[in-house]
């Protein structure tokens, strides 16, 4: 079976943007595996965006190494923080247009639309340009083009942000089914309650490296001194400090 | 699907997608399509008599403070030949330019005669309105001073008496001076192709090729909002790479360019004579032409993807790209004819990427394109195009 078996290694990870002295991303190991979900934590700022652009391929690293395990090589599918599709477009378009262009046979394109229309629930906003839809509709939208990939490792970042109770209660339904489906999940978020009901561990950052990683009860009843933690925003508020960072 | 059709495969799907962006923006496309379509409406009718080596005459209203028969004379023989009037002062004349009852005036001063009775171009003073045309006051000055020497002329004849047949033969000394025996005035390419510039054959091309550089403004809109909004990244991962979506993007507004071309050229070749001015001549070298307006459309679509890729957000591409057309534009003698520039900024004309396509474009339209000619001008073309296009993967590349 592919159960937990690891499909993305990254190890001692560094990165630092042109002109910068310090780096962005510092040291970072992470394996992500089948089944599994990451929750990827930290303050505005502290790297989780460049480093899901290193994870992607789009940066790379001067330091370290990353590896994605298979054969064939995993697939690989994000969903950005912002809406990363035409706004004059409607919600088909779009997922034709991003469907067209993986190259695959037409009747498996119709097949992969229809099957992200169903799970997303967007069969009404089809012909809807999405520049006219609410703020949920273009989440699921941007979840739906990135399941058309069919990924076996799945990066999110940020993906309810500024969605209503309703629309975010279907989109971590949706990463729930990916988990079941065997994908590897990578969840960065600041919503500790969206982290403790997909993910299984959690990573934590700030300033670039890694502050704390494991399981969820493993890091709440870790051998740190104020540990116990009540719930993951005290832990949180615990490794990263109280201070404001915007 | 081997590699090749699957970039041409993305390559199209890249371009699809961008027509229909641009179909489905309003500013974006009258731009393209309705800004030089008007441009070159209003260029023809204002260059044309600009272009021209035969300017017309402008109406002239006389005032004689010269009470001379000679002075009278003169003036009847002009009124009987131009489109003139007569009126009493200075004050009339001023008042019948001004309205526009006539478009110029002359007066003849009281001491148009010297005192040896000898007529003095100096005491004749021409008076226009503000929108007299520079060449026409000097085409009416320059018959002014013809016509006077014509009368000094026969002056002098009638006081030679017998001797000015000796001098003249039997010749009537009044086609001596004959402001009909003017040198004509030909420019090469006329004498090659016996065709001449009008201000159609000069504006269609010229507005076309500036129409064809404001792509930047589409082009712009999208690039920038894939990047910003990481729909950039998106299609990375989705395994298309930077130099397919550049590639997908020349393909779709060269396209595009040749739909503004058989735009321009009906305007030109349909619309223009049916609002009263000289038509668009089509008898061009097809092969010529179709390589220029290649080369042109490659270099405006690879100068606008270069502005795009280095402005951080649209009002900054369309400030900096609507800027730089206007300026190339100046430059390039689009705005202005070359032909009216000084010298020194010809010559700095011909370092415009603007002034090559529109050095190309019209020898093309007035049917004298020489191959080495052509050949340099769709050369810097293509130079300039990979330049434009290798510095914008450079940048998107840098970006990540």
């Amino acid at each position: 079976m592919n159960e937990n078996r690891p499909v993305l290694i990254a190890k001692n990870i560094s990165f630092c943007y042109p002109g910068q002295s310090e780096p962005t991303v510092f040291n970072i190991n992470l394996t992500l595996r089948r089944g599994e979900a990451t929750g990827l934590l930290g303050p505005n700022g502290c790297g989780k965006s460049t480093l899901i652009d290193i994870l992607t391929g789009l940066k790379k690293p001067q330091k370290g190494s990353l590896q994605r395990v298979g054969n064939p090589t995993p697939s690989l599918a994000l969903v950005p923080q912002d809406y990363a599709f035409y706004p004059q477009l409607t919600c088909l378009e779009n997922l034709r247009f991003f469907g067209e262009i993986l190259s695959i046979p037409k009747h498996d394109i119709d097949n992969r639309i229809a099957q992200a229309v169903k799970d997303c629930l967007l069969e009404p906003f089809l012909e809807k340009r999405a520049q006219e839809c609410s703020g949920g509709i273009r989440r699921k939208l941007n979840l739906a083009i990135a399941l058309l990939q069919r990924p076996d490792i799945l990066l999110l970042d940020e993906p309810t942000v500024g969605v209503d109770p309703q629309s975010r209660a279907l989109l971590l339904a949706l990463v729930k089914k990916c988990l079941i489906d065997g994908c590897a999940v990578l969840y960065a978020t600041h919503y500790m309650e969206e982290v403790s009901a997909v993910c299984t561990n959690i990573v934590l950052m700030d300033q670039g490296s890694v502050l704390a990683s494991g399981s969820l009860s493993t890091l709440l009843t870790s051998n740190d001194s104020h540990a116990p933690f009540q719930d993951l925003d005290t832990l949180f508020i615990h490794y990263t400090d109280r201070s404001l960072r915007d | 699907m081997p590699p090749i059709r699957h970039y041409l495969h993305q390559i199209l799907m890249i371009a699809r997608k961008e027509w229909t962006l641009l179909f489905r923006n309003p500013h974006g496309l009258a731009v393209l399509f309705l800004m030089p379509a008007i441009f070159v409406l209003v260029m023809s009718f204002t260059l044309r008599n600009t272009l021209t080596t035969q300017i017309d005459m402008p109406t002239t209203g006389w005032v004689l403070e010269n009470g001379s028969r000679q002075a009278k004379l003169w003036a009847q023989q002009w009124l009987d030949r131009y489109d003139a009037r007569m009126y009493a002062t200075r004050h009339d004349l001023r008042n019948a330019i001004a309205s526009g009852e006539v478009q110029s005036g002359v007066l003849v001063l009281g001491s148009w005669l010297d005192s040896t009775g000898v007529p003095d171009s100096k005491q004749i003073e021409i008076w226009l309105n503000h929108k007299t045309q520079p060449a026409a006051a000097a085409r009416l000055r320059a018959e002014l001073v013809l016509s006077v020497m014509q009368v000094n002329l026969k002056m002098k004849m009638a006081a030679a008496g017998p001797f000015a047949n000796m001098m003249t033969g039997n010749t009537d000394i009044t086609k001596l001076l004959d402001d009909n025996n003017i040198p004509r005035i030909r420019y090469l390419y006329e004498i090659d192709s016996g065709r001449t510039m009008t201000a159609v054959q000069q504006t269609v091309p010229a507005w076309l090729i500036f129409g064809m550089f404001f792509v930047v403004i589409p082009i712009a809109g999208v690039l920038i909002q894939e990047r910003n909004d990481g729909t950039l990244k998106r299609l990375e991962i989705f395994g298309v790479s930077k130099t397919v979506i550049l590639g997908g993007k020349l393909f779709a507004f060269m396209i595009l360019n040749w739909i503004q071309l058989a735009f321009m050229l009906i305007v030109g070749y349909v619309l223009l004579p049916l609002l009263g001015t000289d038509g668009l001549s089509l008898e061009i070298s097809l092969f010529w032409f179709i390589c220029m307006t290649f080369a042109i459309s490659a270099a405006a679509v690879c100068l606008a993807l270069l502005i795009a890729a280095y402005s951080k957000t649209f009002d900054h591409a369309a400030a900096l790209g609507g800027g730089i057309n206007v300026i190339l534009a100046a430059i390039a003698g689009i705005m202005v004819p070359r032909m009216l520039m000084p010298p020194g900024l010809q010559k700095i004309s011909e370092w415009s990427p603007m002034g090559w396509a529109l050095d190309g474009m019209q020898m093309v339209f007035l049917g004298v394109p020489e191959t080495q000619f052509m050949l340099i001008r769709i050369g810097l073309l293509l130079c300039f195009t990979s330049l434009c296009f290798a510095l914008s993967i450079i940048r998107l590349e840098r970006h990540r």
